[in-house]
């Protein structure tokens, strides 16, 4: 769900929710951080959501091959350990250089075609129940 | 409590971890039927310079040619003022691609006038006048950030005020105008590189989903809306089936006319 969505929808009962992916989406923007210097531009808009422990989702995304992108994963759950992963249109693994599974993951991607391309997002371990998570992109 | 010999207990140590290495090693490849449930709801669209950047790396396009002389007249007509506000913003980032500092000002402002008139002008006050900030320093990066977040603000107040669907509007008005450069450029200096940057299933069918699904009867009866959504079922055909599939040059010049005559009808007399 886009933070966007996540901020306005006016459920208010679930507010305690989106209140921790909107934390989880501070430590995206600080994984993303150290890119900029790099010359990537960090996206405003963003994915995010809460799963259980050994859940996973999958996130589309369109991509242009000639860019190079980065890819920010970030929970406020310290002792969580998620993965990230992003797969072209066919299930092949196109992400690279991935930082260790932890509670801040990055992955790079070079698309070498344009299109539609797939990001897991996995929480393989976590002190609580939900771990709220939040991703954000960066292009250069 | 029994114990377990030392070196079993070692083997077994390894073998948790090693199944959690395994666990955590992105598999190579994946079944994507796996996960039936996800939608195309949760779709971030590219801003412009995401395929502009593409184009400069392809070529030298002439940027400054690409800018409209006129960025439009609002109406009364909310849909049509949240269509013209997104192509604004596109507008935004083709300045910037031209490094036309005065004529980034100058969109600055209109989005400011273009809030105001969908009631969300303090939600982009500040990006206004970062973006006039910025463009007089040539910032062009912090410019193009701006723009991006000017989006989202909008979007999200308009979300906020429960006009969940017009702020949709926004984001489709900036893709068109944005798609009608694209093709400009490309089909005056066609490659299967180039064209393949129109290659955009997920938003094509995200935006024709949207715009299938207004709530709203007034809003899908929108003549502008109405005018959108054929705009995307005719364009879909021709952007190619498959990732990698090329595009002919035909196919671009078709969808730079669709989208060309769209924004002129969202920004022009006939609105």
């Amino acid at each position: 769900m886009r933070k966007s969505l996540l901020i306005f929808l006016p459920l208010l009962a679930l507010a305690p929710v989106f209140a921790y992916v909107d934390d989880a989406l501070s430590f995206a923007y600080e994984a993303a951080t150290p890119f900029v210097k790099q010359g990537f531009n960090v996206r405003e808009d963003a994915w995010g959501g809460d799963l259980g422990v050994k859940d996973k989702q999958a996130i589309q995304a369109q991509l242009f091959k000639g860019n190079n992108y980065i890819f920010c994963l970030g929970t406020d759950v310290k002792k969580a350990v998620l993965s990230l992963a992003i797969y072209d249109s066919d299930g092949q693994l196109v992400s690279e250089e991935t930082s260790r599974p932890g509670y801040l993951v990055t992955t790079k991607v070079a698309p070498k075609k344009t299109g539609t391309y797939y990001a897991i997002v996995t929480v393989h371990k976590s002190p609580v129940e939900r771990t709220g998570w939040a991703l954000v992109y960066a292009y250069k | 409590m029994p114990t377990l010999p030392k070196t079993v207990t070692s083997l077994l140590c390894a073998a948790a971890l090693t199944g959690v290495c395994v666990a955590q090693k992105p598999a190579d490849s994946i079944d994507l039927k796996e996960f039936p449930a996800q939608s195309i709801d949760d779709v971030v669209v590219p801003v412009p310079s995401e395929v502009f950047g593409v184009l400069d790396k392809l070529g030298n396009p002439n940027w400054r040619g690409e800018q409209r002389e006129n960025l439009g007249k609002q109406t009364g007509n909310r849909a049509q003022v949240a269509l013209l506000l997104g192509t604004v913003i596109a507008e935004g980032f083709v300045a910037v691609e031209a490094e036309d500092p005065e004529r980034v000002k100058e969109i600055g402002r209109r989005v400011l006038s273009l809030s105001k008139a969908i009631n969300v002008e303090k939600a982009v006050l500040e990006r206004a006048k970062s973006i006039t900030d910025k463009a007089e320093v040539k910032d062009w990066q912090a410019v193009r950030k701006e723009f991006d977040g000017a989006l989202q603000d909008v979007k999200g107040a308009m979300e906020e005020l429960g006009d969940n669907e017009l702020a949709q509007l926004v984001s489709m008005g900036g893709w068109i105008r944005g798609t009608e450069v694209l093709t400009s450029i490309v089909r005056k200096t066609y490659t299967p590189d180039s064209a393949e940057l129109l290659h955009q299933p997920l938003l094509l069918d995200y935006f024709s989903k949207q715009l299938g699904s207004l709530s709203s009867k007034r809003l899908s009866n929108d003549r502008f809306v109405v005018r959108v959504r054929k705009m995307l079922e005719d364009i879909r055909p021709l952007i190619g089936a498959k990732d990698g599939d090329n595009i002919s040059l035909d196919n671009v010049q078709k969808i730079n006319e669709m989208t060309r005559e769209t924004v002129i009808s969202i920004t022009g007399k006939g609105a």
